[in-house]
């Protein structure tokens, strides 16, 4: 495929500074899971039909920016090395970078026409330099679709924050903006170290083990995204119904995705198939954690299964098995990962160098807990009272192996799904092919180029 | 601080003298009057009331005489009267509050700096040395254009500056005074750097609506005095135009002058010059007599400009490779102190209580006559005035000013805190250090103020006004939601 050169053009760049000043000497340290996930970046886009800007520089929407950029002080902060050689985020009211950016067509035919890796550029990362004393490490970028309507991205270095976190920053902005309680305020502190009796031996564990020492070789990537509706996944669950009762959303689209790709990777000397699941784990710890913790609390775990139980395609019985691997996480199994990285300190206190978290195997990653009954967090950030968002993309930089396919919430709500796929570029096309698939009438999104 | 008296004139003895000698000097008049009434009711007692009535009846008047004596009092009154000056009031005034999204926090400058002049870490450094010990603090503002990377100082970005500012300050003006845009009579606008064409006080004119005949100036060029200058011309207007409205509007448009280039001496303005303005309603009514804040009492302008090193101190030109920035010389503080001199030596004698004029003058004499080595009397102010408004131009004149004048922490704290809120905002700095006066409640019925601006030419211009009435805490205003934290201690060096 030839190399177009990116319809987004990026003219400005500013800094965005917090309405308060910030207490001098303010550190961050980041958590060891967060030091892990060095290797990985966050993009999110937030598309709206209408932009709620309208002069850019006085806008209120500015104002109310600065003054969400109040709460979180590690967001306007800078990385640095802090003593024993670890990251931590210097709390020194640098600001938050903003670029501007147009692209010259509408909503609607970037939507159905892009390109998913054009998409990234919307949200566009600049690598960490050496030093990153000048460096934003979160960027906001706001691209104006020449033909209607906006796209608002987030990126962000993965050390600073996970796919919940960065959703509730933007979603405390809309709520700052419309001038309405903030649900989720920020918390910065967690007790996510290590325990005092390390248990580091367990089956978690032992998968991060694997992810460290992997070394997937790098090919091609290409995206897209499958809009499926509520009616569509209600009637598909309950086909599904008799083999698995409790089956959510997630559990029946990893299903349905992972069998075809299967069958595309072709046979494993072992004969087994492995996905990595990647989920939430703020609410599964014994003192949860409030969704307003800002940092990374994802937990990766490997399920296989056999080629005979995946390839025939069974839906009801893989989305069993995914079902079952969820809901048997335990606490242990996310501490005892906590308790291994720990383990990998060098001298010094210095954790270790941080590896591939997505990939080598087909990672799928759930946001069943942004939805709530009818709404979803991600669809409720609103900057003008019912305005949604027309959609919400999500990337992770840097994801090599099989892929990763990301669950996410729909326009619609309740039970629509809209999945992000990430896969190497021959894969994809064969995979937009897929009868399964194609049976679920998914509308696609940012297809183009496939 | 050198004594000007001997060394023990701290002893509590000498103290009470020196206060015996400023009553005795400062009320003279009362003291000969009383003894001389009292001589003059002490014979009329004695006369008696028939003697009285007798010298009275001595007298000789006729109509004509009468008639002349009534008609040449009352032509000494009329004089009197026509050629009194009229009286100017400043009713209110209004500072310019920059929205939070224009905060440039000491970080995100020193970034932006490090990132533009990646090509002179020497250039970067000497910056990060003058916000050190800049003596602003995090909350100072500059124009959205000013916040990009790199800058875009563009005409257009330049007006929307000029727009929000004076818009802003206008309207707040118009809210306090309830002042109809069609009541003003004389409009200036001053803004030294920026000058388009139409001006700005046609911009002023063109958004409110003001009328066709109005009095409109615009002044450019003038540095940071223009205030005080500004306020000058307009009293000569209010003298000649009875019953007149005269609104001036004092500010500085950063955008367009923001130094793009690595040389030194013209980087130190962009370290300290922040957004600002102010809009200030004066008037020669008598109906504003009630409810205005302040009656002007001197304005005195002093300019050193015939002096080629004082010209030059401060001069905006091209550096090395073709940018334009204003290069500060380096005896800027020496040209101020000989500036400030000479206003004070023109102002002394207006302002000053007799006491403090009659020992300048015999230390003058004594020094001529007796003996040249007498340290020469420096007047104390403090007896003149009871508030100090003294340009924030940067913490090294406020400094030099405090040495030069005696003048207690506590005096020079409005300049200091000001600079440190709101930074060098040129012009209308001294309106934000009047503001933060009142804001605290200092403010009383009958205290004097003295503004000093100092400016590029060089000049020294002063403004002596007189509080009408105590304006009551809270004020509305710049300082309106953070007055509770100030004043803070500012250190000699922030550690960046």
């Amino acid at each position: 495929m030839s190399e177009q050169s990116s319809r987004v053009n990026v003219h400005s760049k500013l800094t965005a500074v917090s309405s308060k000043p910030v207490e001098p000497g303010k550190t961050h340290l980041l958590t060891p899971l967060d030091q892990a996930m060095g290797q990985h970046s966050l993009h999110l886009v937030f598309y709206y039909e209408k932009n709620p800007f309208g002069s850019f520089d006085l806008d209120p929407i500015r104002v109310s920016l600065s003054e969400t950029l109040s709460l979180y002080p590690t967001v306007t902060g800078r990385l640095t090395r802090g003593e024993s050689g670890n990251w931590e985020v210097k709390c020194n009211d640098s600001g938050v970078r903003v670029l501007r950016a147009k692209v010259s067509v509408g909503i609607d035919e970037w939507l159905r026409y892009g390109n998913g890796m054009e998409e990234r550029d919307l949200a566009a990362w600049e690598d960490m330099p050496e030093n990153p004393n000048t460096w934003s490490p979160f960027r906001i970028q706001v691209t104006e679709l020449e033909g209607g309507g906006v796209a608002i991205g987030l990126n962000c270095s993965h050390m600073n924050a996970d796919l919940t976190s960065l959703v509730l920053f933007f979603k405390t902005w809309t709520e700052a903006h419309r001038q309405q309680a903030i649900v989720y305020p920020p918390v910065f502190s967690s007790a996510l170290h290590g325990r005092a009796v390390p248990v580091s031996d367990s089956k978690s564990a032992e998968h991060y083990v694997a992810k460290s020492f992997v070394e997937a070789p790098s090919v091609k990537m290409a995206s897209t995204a499958f809009k499926f509706s509520n009616s569509v996944i209600k009637k598909c669950l309950s086909e599904i119904h008799v083999t698995c009762p409790d089956a959510t959303p997630f559990d029946l689209l990893a299903a349905l995705f992972w069998i075809p790709v299967a069958r595309l990777n072709g046979s494993k000397h072992d004969h087994t198939h492995s996905i990595s699941i990647c989920i939430d784990f703020r609410r599964l710890l014994k003192e949860p954690l409030s969704y307003g913790y800002f940092g990374n609390a994802l937990h990766f775990s490997v399920l296989s299964l056999g080629e005979k139980d995946l390839i025939p395609g069974e839906l009801g019985h893989v989305a069993e098995a995914v079902h079952g691997h969820i809901a048997g996480m335990k606490e242990e199994e996310i501490l005892s990962v906590m308790d291994w990285l720990e383990s990998r300190k060098g001298e010094g206190g210095k954790y270790a160098q941080p590896f591939r978290m997505y990939g080598p195997e087909l990672t799928c990653v759930s946001m069943e807990h942004m939805i709530n009954g009818d709404q979803s967090l991600m669809y409720a950030t609103m900057f003008e009272d019912n305005v949604r968002p027309a959609h919400v993309a999500c990337h992770v930089g840097n994801v090599e192996g099989e892929g990763l396919i990301m669950v996410m919430p729909s326009p619609e709500g309740a039970l629509a799904r809209t999945v992000m796929v990430t896969l190497p570029e021959e894969e994809i096309a064969k995979l937009c092919e897929d009868e399964a698939i194609l049976r679920l009438e998914p509308t696609m999104l940012l297809s183009g180029g496939l | 601080m050198p004594p000007t008296l001997p060394d023990f004139s701290s002893s509590v003895k000498l103290k009470y003298v020196k206060l015996g000698y400023q009553y005795l000097v400062n009320h003279i008049l009362t003291l000969t009057l009383i003894p001389v009434m009292a001589g003059i009711l002490v014979e009329v007692l004695r006369l008696g009331p028939k003697e009285i009535v007798n010298l009275w009846n001595s007298l000789h008047f006729d109509l004509v005489q009468i008639l002349c004596s009534s008609f040449l009092i009352i032509f000494i009154a009329t004089v009197y009267f026509m050629s009194k000056p009229r009286s100017i009031y400043l009713v209110d005034y209004a500072c310019y509050k920059p929205p939070v999204t224009c905060r440039v926090p000491f970080a995100t400058f020193m970034e932006h700096s490090r990132l533009i002049l990646s090509n002179n870490p020497k250039s970067v450094e000497f910056q990060m040395r003058i916000l050190e010990r800049s003596g602003l603090g995090e909350e100072t503002c500059l124009p959205p254009a000013i916040h990009y990377i790199p800058p875009t100082p563009t005409m257009e970005a330049a007006r929307g500056e000029a727009e929000i500012v004076i818009f802003s300050a206008m309207d707040s003006l118009f809210k306090k005074t309830g002042l109809k845009p069609k009541d003003i009579d004389i409009l200036i606008v001053n803004c030294s750097l920026f000058s388009p064409t139409p001006s700005l006080s046609a911009m002023v004119i063109n958004k409110y609506k003001l009328r066709s005949n109005i009095k409109s100036f615009n002044l450019s060029g003038m540095g940071c005095s223009a205030g005080l200058i500004s306020i000058d011309l307009a009293r000569d207007l209010l003298q000649v135009h009875p019953n007149s409205n005269a609104v001036v509007v004092s500010t500085e448009i950063i955008t367009p002058n923001y130094y793009k280039g690595n040389e030194r001496a013209m980087l130190l303005p962009n370290c300290l010059f922040r957004m600002g303005g102010a809009a200030i309603l004066l008037s020669n009514r008598r109906s504003e007599r009630w409810r205005a804040k302040y009656r002007l009492v001197h304005v005195v302008r002093t300019h050193k400009g015939a002096d080629d090193k004082a010209y030059r101190c401060v001069f905006e030109e091209e550096d090395k490779e073709g940018k334009v920035g204003i290069s500060l010389s380096k005896d800027l503080m020496a040209i101020a102190g000989e500036a400030l001199k000479s206003n004070i030596t023109t102002i002394g004698p207006l302002v000053l209580p007799a006491s403090e004029q009659l020992l300048f003058l015999l230390t003058l004499i004594g020094r001529k006559i007796f003996n040249p080595k007498w340290k020469p009397y420096i007047p104390d102010f403090k007896q003149a005035f009871e508030h100090f408004c003294i340009h924030a131009g940067g913490r090294a004149v406020i400094d030099e000013l405090q040495k030069n004048l005696q003048l207690s922490a506590e005096h020079v704290e409005a300049s200091r805190m000001a600079l440190h809120r709101f930074g060098n905002t040129s012009s209308s700095s001294l309106w934000y250090e009047m503001s933060y006066i009142e804001a605290k409640g200092r403010m009383k019925r009958g205290d004097r103020i003295w503004q000093i601006a100092f400016g590029s030419g060089f000049k020294c211009n002063s403004a002596v006004w007189k509080c009408n009435r105590t304006i009551k805490t809270p004020t509305d205003g710049p300082w309106a939601d953070c007055i509770d934290r100030y004043p803070v201690h500012i250190p000699e060096v922030v550690k960046l």
